[in-house]
């Protein structure tokens, strides 16, 4: 009796078993074909090298590797994407922080309002968005026209730095409010109200209870922001003028215009070693954290 | 077997009646792809090239697939060698060349296209799988309601005056490539193929003028809608926006002279309907598709033999006091030495911006 009941058991385990590759069988299709080989070709191109006019050799070889990794150029320009990453990340976090704990806190039709309030800019395409920033930081723009007006002469807004940061800053919000309202989720209201009861004042109750709490979602948050921002290639190529050269711009200009695929290959290898850095980082702090 | 003899014979009656059919469904099911720019380019050689084709050749119908640039054009030839989608593509000289080098083309002969024999002879270039279809060149822009008087000199671009005015496409886009071979020439420094040092000192001096060197969505636009006063550009695409907004963007060839830039079209290695796309290309360099061409888009025609009016002649590059100010460049030479001509860029005139 025990015996039949056994194989009764693996037996229907198995057909668990079985159901549950049926199900994934057309994801892991669709992933193989869509990100598994496209991946392995690129590694695969890196392989190779494009002469001086751009033309693809077919031998394998380690040249263009070599060429990557012994030119410094490609280091500054690693270093200032994980630099930039990371600025534009903490000053989302910052930015985004006070609105999404705001709008947790609400309630009812309220909160509905403000979340959609929030989230509504990514109906409009990252384009068109960074087009707006050309126009209000640009050259003629509002916001030089308004310094001008008060009888300053206006920096440079864009075209540097400074207006890769705020368009991209202004894009990835979104993205950071919906990651901390996930992790808003854990808090209770009544620990503040407990924290306030014992004579906490309320920066010691953000800094005790609600930062420590929220800690997941801000973890979430930088990490989808900072790989956001590492790959993000329209808005810096459209703000940065020509100055701010990133992983992903270097990409589309070694890939499009420079014809050299070897070494756009070698640089999306590259960027996917900082991705894969960042994981760890998420993974390792999400295990200190909880 | 009577009975299947019967059957046969009534279905090769049946074929026999449809043949006539078939063979003439067959002839208009000829489609070619032409791969070349989007935009202008694309807007203007429809109307003018391809349409007029299409209408004298009804059993060849041509479809136009788009490409931002060249190097994307390439890119699409590259990912399709295994089975070619496009026929026939229209690219810069120096883009040809890379792909002639892997073998993405059909070398065209005389034989194939008579019509090489009437093209001037800077159409049929060394190394290039296909023959010169248009001619342009780089030119000064200029906001014309900024300046009393047209810019004369490439000088203009290092007046003081225009600090955060200006608008440069960097290397390693052709244009500012371009204007490296200028700026040596400029600078005295020589034969460019050994040296553009001078050049790019020259061009260092300039960098803290300029406000973009990558203007979006293009350096046109930039002009046109007031963002800066100065900028290089091809003449065909600023002479075509200049008539439509001529208060806004205007083109010169400065006394120093210019580059040109050269446009091939090229036979696609594994086109399945070869016949025909050698028929278009016939068609592209006659001197009627030429002539019309060039009166919408005033790109230099490459077949002498086409009429050109004089207001379109003075828009183009053709003009003989033009083409006196050039600056002999080889495009294939220059392409070798890019990626060293970029990398000066970047250490040596876009870090003083």
């Amino acid at each position: 009796m025990k015996d039949s009941a056994a194989v009764d058991q693996s037996n229907s385990s198995r057909r668990a078993a079985g159901v549950v590759f049926g199900l994934l069988l057309p994801i892991l299709i669709v992933n193989i074909i869509a990100f598994v080989v496209p991946v392995l070709n690129l590694a695969a191109m890196s392989f190779r090298s494009a002469t001086a006019i751009g033309s693809l050799d077919e031998a394998l070889t380690l040249s263009t590797w070599q060429s990557l990794l012994g030119d410094t150029f490609y280091w500054s320009i690693l270093w200032r994407t994980v630099w930039m990453g990371a600025l534009i990340t903490a000053v989302t976090l910052l930015l985004s922080y006070p609105l999404a704990l705001f709008v947790s806190r609400r309630s009812g039709w309220v909160k509905t309002v403000l979340v959609v309030a929030c989230i509504s800019p990514l109906l409009i395409s990252a384009v068109v968005r960074t087009y707006g920033w050309m126009v209000i930081l640009g050259n003629q723009g509002f916001l030089p026209a308004l310094i001008r007006a008060s009888g300053f002469t206006p920096p440079r807004l864009i075209n540097n730095e400074f207006g890769v940061l705020v368009g991209m800053t202004e894009i990835l919000m979104p993205y950071m409010i919906l990651s901390l309202l996930s992790g808003f989720g854990r808090l209770d209201p009544i620990l503040d109200q407990a924290a306030e009861t014992l004579g906490a004042r309320p920066l010691t109750v953000l800094r005790r209870i609600v930062l420590p709490l929220s800690l997941p979602g801000i973890l979430l948050g930088c990490l989808l922001c900072f790989v956001l921002a590492v790959s993000s290639f329209i808005t810096p190529k459209m703000l940065a003028g020509g100055r701010v050269s990133l992983l992903a711009t270097e990409i589309y200009d070694q890939a499009i215009v420079t014809l050299n695929w070897p070494l756009a290959a070698c640089l999306s290898v590259f960027i996917l070693f900082v991705f894969g850095a960042a994981l760890l980082a998420y993974g390792q702090l999400s295990k200190i954290v909880d | 077997m009577n009975d299947l003899t019967r059957r046969n014979a009534l279905r090769l009656a049946a074929a026999g009646l449809a043949m006539p059919w078939v063979t003439k469904a067959q002839a208009q099911e000829r489609k070619i792809t032409l791969a070349a720019y989007t935009g202008m380019f694309e807007d203007l050689y429809k109307k003018t090239v391809v349409e007029p084709f299409m209408k004298a050749n009804p059993s060849i119908k041509v479809n136009y697939v788009g490409m931002p640039t060249s190097a994307q054009n390439l890119g699409t030839l590259r990912a399709q060698k295994a089975s070619p989608q496009v026929d026939v593509c229209i690219m810069d000289v120096t883009v040809a060349k890379a792909g002639a080098n892997e073998s993405l083309y059909k070398t065209v002969t005389t034989e194939q296209l008579p019509v090489m024999k009437q093209l001037t002879p800077s159409a049929l270039i060394e190394g290039a799988p296909g023959p010169a279809v248009t001619f342009d060149m780089i030119v000064l822009m200029y906001a014309p309601q900024k300046f009393q008087d047209a810019p004369t000199s490439w000088k203009e671009l290092w007046n003081a005056k225009h600090k955060n005015r200006i608008a440069i496409d960097a290397p390693p886009n052709l244009l500012g490539l371009g204007l490296t071979l200028i700026a040596n020439k400029m600078a005295g420094g020589g034969d460019y193929r050994q040296s553009v040092a001078k050049g790019i000192e020259l061009l260092g001096d300039l960098a803290p003028l300029v406000q973009t060197w990558e203007p979006k969505p293009d350096c046109y636009a930039a002009v046109t809608n007031g963002a800066v006063d100065l900028s290089i550009g091809y003449n065909a695409r600023t002479q075509i926006s200049s008539k439509q907004t001529p208060d806004r963007i205007a083109a010169v060839i400065p006394e120093q002279g210019s580059v040109a830039q050269i446009n091939t079209i090229n036979l696609v290695n594994g086109s399945s309907q070869t016949e025909a796309a050698l028929q278009f290309m016939s068609y592209a360099l006659s001197q009627e598709a030429q002539s019309t061409f060039t009166e919408a888009a005033y790109y230099s025609p490459t077949n002498p033999n086409a009429s050109i009016s004089a207001d379109a002649r003075q828009r183009t590059a053709a003009t003989p006091e033009k083409i006196a100010k050039m600056i002999d460049v080889d495009w294939i030479a220059v392409a070798k030495i890019r990626d060293a001509i970029t990398e000066q860029w970047r250490r040596n005139v876009i870090s003083r911006s």
